[in-house]
C-alpha cells in the first residue's frame, strides 16, 4: 500500500467512526426506511382513509384502483428525491466547512496530506450514507409493496436503485463542492439543493434537448422502476456525463482547497 | 376490497411505522437530555422532538447539537 | 557549532494592500529554541503561518538547510505545527486524535499507537487519554497539541502564541512542558510577551510592522544593549516636579547650564514622580547630578544605580 492510499485510509476511517458517533448512520438510514414503507401503506389504506375521512352518504362504492407494484416504487423514489434528498444535503453540508469554520481542517491539512485524499475521504463518507440509506429504505418499500400490492421483479428494483444512487450521489458531489467553496454550510445547501433541482427540472421540461444531463436521472430511474427500461436513447450519455460531473466536482473542490488552505 | 379491515389485521403492517417514529424519537429526546448544549434551549427542542411528527427528531438531529469547536 | 536548519530569506506577504510582512530574513540553527518576538499585529502569526506552509508568501523562500543545500518551500513532513488557539474533533478521545494524527504522518497503525501513548504521558495527559476532548481544559488542549505536533519527531516545531490564551495554570503547565521539550528538538514560537521568551528561548528574533527590529542571542542581545540608568524618586512637591521638567527641558533644548552633564546624561524621562536618566558613566552622572540636586534642593526620596532591562530595549525597537 502506498502512503498516500494508506492516508486516505486513515482519513477515509476517521469519518466512517465519525458518521457513527455522530449517530448519522443510524438515524438516515431510519427515516429513509420510514419514507419507504410508509409510501405502499399508504396507498393501500388509501380507500379506507378516503372513506373514513370523507362523509360519504351511505352505500356509496368507492372506486380507486389499486395501483401496480412498480408504480408504488416509483412513488417511493419520488418521496426519496425530495425528503429524502433534502435530508441527506442538509447532514452534509457541513462536511468541509464545518472543520475549515472551527479550524479542525488547518491542523490537519498543515500534515503532510493531500488536499485531494482529504476530499476522497469526506465523499467516501456521504457516499456510504446515501447508499446504505437508498438501499435500506428502498428494499424496506420493495417487501411492502410485495405483501401488500403486488410483486415487482427484482431486476426493476435493482436498476432503478442503482440509477438513483447515481443521481443521489450526484447530488452530494454538488453538496462536497459547496461545502468547500461557501463558509457557510446554509449557503452550501441552497446552493446545492438549487442546482439539483434547476438540472431536474430543465430534464423535465426539455426532456429531448437536456436528456443528457444529469438531472434526468431521477426521471430515468422513475422510468425503470415502472416500466422496466429507461426508454431513451440519452440515458447512456446522462450516466457518462453524472460521472463526469461528480468527478470534476471532486477534483475541484480538492483544487480549491489546497489554494485556500491559507484561508482556514 | 374488504371493508371492514380488522384491527389486528392492521396492526402488524402499521407497527413497524409507529416503532420507528417511537425509536427515532426517543433516541433524538435521550441525545438532547445529554447533550451538554444545544443550539437554543433544550425545553423547547424536547418539546419540538415530541410533538412534532418525524420532522421534529430529524431538525434536532441536523440542527440541534453542537458539535464543533 | 551551531548547524543551520531552518532558512528564511527575504520573506514577506501582502494581504490586499496591506503589507503584513516586509521581506525578512533569518537563520534558525539545529537544537536551539528561538522566540519570535513582537507587538500584536506585527506580523509574527502571519510569518509562522508561511513557515509552516498554511499560507503562500508574496516572495521569498523557506527551505530547510541540507548539508550546503537550501530547500524550497515549506516540507510538511519535518515540521510539527501548532496553532494559537488548536481545534480537534470534539467527539474523539485523546488518544484517538494523536494517533489519527500519527497515521496521517505516514506512521504504521501499530506504530501510531504506540508513539501515541508515549507522547501523552509525556504531555501528562495519560489519565485523560481515552476521555473525549470535547471535556479537555485549555490547557489540557494545548499540550494534546504538542503532542499531535511531536508525533512524527518533526525537526522543527512551530508554535503559535502557545500560551497566550490560557488561564494562569495552564499558562505554567505548558511553559513547564516547553522548557522539557526544547531540550529535544528545534522550537520556533511567537508571543507578545516578553518574560515568557525571556523564559524559554535561546534565540530571539524582534519583529515590529512586519520587519525584524533585532535579532540574535538573547545573552548577548541582554548584555550589549545593557545601559547604565540612574533613577530618582522624587517626594511630589511642586518644586521638585518643576524642576525635573525644566531640567528635562534643558536637556532636549541642549541648553543645560551645567554643561559637563550635557555628555554624561543622553536621555530624561519622567513618569509621575520618578525620573530616570540613561547614561555614559554612573560615577560622574551621579556625581553631577547630586550637585545639582544640593543646590536646586530637590526633595529626592530614593535614587538607584541599574542598568535597563530587556523590556526596555523591548519597548524602545518596538515604539519606533
Amino acid at each position: 500500500m502506498t502512503s498516500g492510499a494508506a492516508r486516505y485510509f486513515a482519513m477515509a476511517q476517521k469519518e466512517l467512526l465519525e458518521l457513527v458517533r455522530s449517530f448519522k448512520l443510524l438515524w438516515v438510514p431510519l427515516v429513509f426506511v420510514l419514507l419507504g414503507i410508509m409510501q405502499p401503506v399508504s396507498m393501500y389504506y388509501m380507500p379506507l382513509i378516503l372513506e373514513k375521512a370523507g362523509n360519504m352518504p351511505v352505500g356509496s362504492v368507492i372506486e380507486i384502483p389499486m395501483p401496480l407494484g412498480a408504480e408504488v416504487l416509483a412513488q417511493t423514489l419520488q418521496q426519496f428525491g425530495t425528503l429524502g434528498l433534502l435530508v441527506l444535503v442538509l447532514a452534509g453540508m457541513g462536511t468541509v466547512s464545518a472543520e475549515r469554520n472551527s479550524g479542525a481542517a488547518a491542523l490537519i491539512l498543515v500534515k503532510p496530506v493531500s488536499s485531494f485524499s482529504y476530499i476522497a475521504s469526506k465523499w467516501t463518507s456521504l457516499l456510504l450514507l446515501a447508499w446504505g440509506s437508498l438501499t435500506a429504505g428502498y428494499l424496506s418499500s420493495w417487501y411492502y409493496t410485495s405483501l401488500l400490492i403486488g410483486e415487482v421483479d427484482a431486476s426493476r428494483v435493482l436498476g432503478s436503485l442503482l440509477v438513483y444512487g447515481l443521481w443521489l450521489s450526484f447530488a452530494l458531489a454538488l453538496t462536497l463542492l459547496f461545502s468547500t467553496l461557501l463558509r457557510s454550510p446554509a449557503a452550501a445547501a441552497f446552493s446545492a439543493l438549487g442546482a439539483s433541482a434547476a438540472l431536474s427540472l430543465l430534464a423535465g421540461v426539455f426532456p429531448k434537448q437536456a436528456g443528457w444531463l444529469p438531472g434526468s436521472l431521477s426521471g430515468f430511474a422513475y422510468q425503470i422502476a415502472s416500466s422496466g427500461s429507461a426508454g431513451s436513447d440519452r440515458f447512456g450519455w446522462s450516466l457518462a456525463c453524472t460521472a463526469a460531473a461528480i468527478a470534476g466536482s471532486l477534483l475541484l473542490a480538492g483544487q480549491s482547497l489546497k489554494r485556500s488552505a491559507s484561508v482556514d | 376490497m374488504n371493508e371492514n379491515i380488522d384491527v389486528t389485521q392492521l396492526l402488524p403492517i402499521l407497527a413497524p411505522i409507529f416503532l420507528i417514529q417511537l425509536v427515532l424519537m426517543v433516541f433524538a429526546l435521550v441525545l438532547c437530555l445529554k447533550a451538554e448544549r444545544t443550539r437554543g434551549p433544550k425545553w423547547m427542542w424536547a418539546l419540538i422532538i415530541i410533538f412534532v411528527n418525524l420532522a421534529g427528531p430529524i431538525a434536532f438531529f441536523l440542527f440541534g447539537r453542537r458539535n464543533d469547536g | 557549532m551551531s548547524v543551520p536548519l531552518l532558512e528564511v530569506n527575504g520573506l514577506s506577504k501582502t494581504f490586499g494592500s496591506v503589507q503584513a510582512v516586509g521581506g525578512i530574513d533569518f537563520l534558525i540553527c539545529e537544537g536551539r529554541c528561538v522566540a519570535l518576538l513582537g507587538p500584536n499585529g506585527a506580523g509574527k502569526t502571519t510569518t509562522i503561518r508561511i513557515i509552516a506552509g498554511l499560507l503562500k508568501q508574496s516572495a521569498g523562500t523557506v527551505g530547510f538547510v541540507d548539508g550546503d543545500h537550501v530547500g524550497t518551500g515549506g516540507n510538511r513532513a519535518m515540521i510539527g505545527y501548532l496553532p494559537q488557539a488548536p481545534s480537534f474533533y470534539n467527539w474523539m478521545t485523546g488518544l484517538e486524535y494523536v494517533v489519527y494524527a500519527g497515521r496521517l504522518c505516514g506512521l504504521p497503525r501499530s506504530h501510531a499507537v504506540s508513539r501515541a501513548k508515549e507522547l501523552l504521558e509525556r504531555v501528562g495527559l495519560n489519565a485523560a487519554a481515552k476521555r473525549r476532548i470535547g471535556s479537555y481544559s485549555g490547557g489540557m488542549k494545548q499540550r494534546l497539541g504538542l503532542a499531535q505536533a511531536l508525533v512524527h519527531r518533526p525537526k522543527l516545531l512551530v508554535l503559535d502564541e502557545p500560551v497566550s490564551a490560557l488561564d494562569p495554570i495552564g499558562r505554567r503547565e505548558v511553559l513547564e512542558l516547553l522548557q522539557e521539550l526544547k531540550r529535544e528538538t528545534t522550537v520556533l514560537f511567537s508571543t507578545h510577551v516578553l518574560p515568557d521568551a525571556e523564559e524559554l528561548c535561546d534565540d530571539v528574533i524582534i519583529i515590529n510592522k512586519g520587519a525584524i527590529a533585532l535579532q540574535g542571542n538573547i545573552a548577548e542581545i541582554r548584555s550589549r544593549y545593557r545601559q547604565p540608568v540612574i533613577e530618582l524618586e522624587l517626594e511630589r512637591d511642586e518644586p521638585s516636579l518643576k524642576w525635573a521638567d525644566a531640567f528635562a527641558e534643558r536637556h532636549r533644548s541642549g541648553t543645560n547650564v551645567s554643561s559637563q552633564t550635557a555628555g554624561l546624561i543622553y536621555d530624561v524621562s519622567r513618569q509621575g514622580a520618578s525620573v530616570r536618566f540613561s547614561v555614559t558613566e554612573v560615577d560622574a552622572a551621579r556625581e553631577q547630578l547630586l550637585g545639582e540636586l544640593a543646590a536646586e534642593k530637590v526633595r529626592v526620596s530614593r535614587l538607584q544605580v541599574g542598568y535597563t532591562s530587556l523590556e526596555d530595549l523591548f519597548m524602545k525597537v518596538v515604539s519606533l
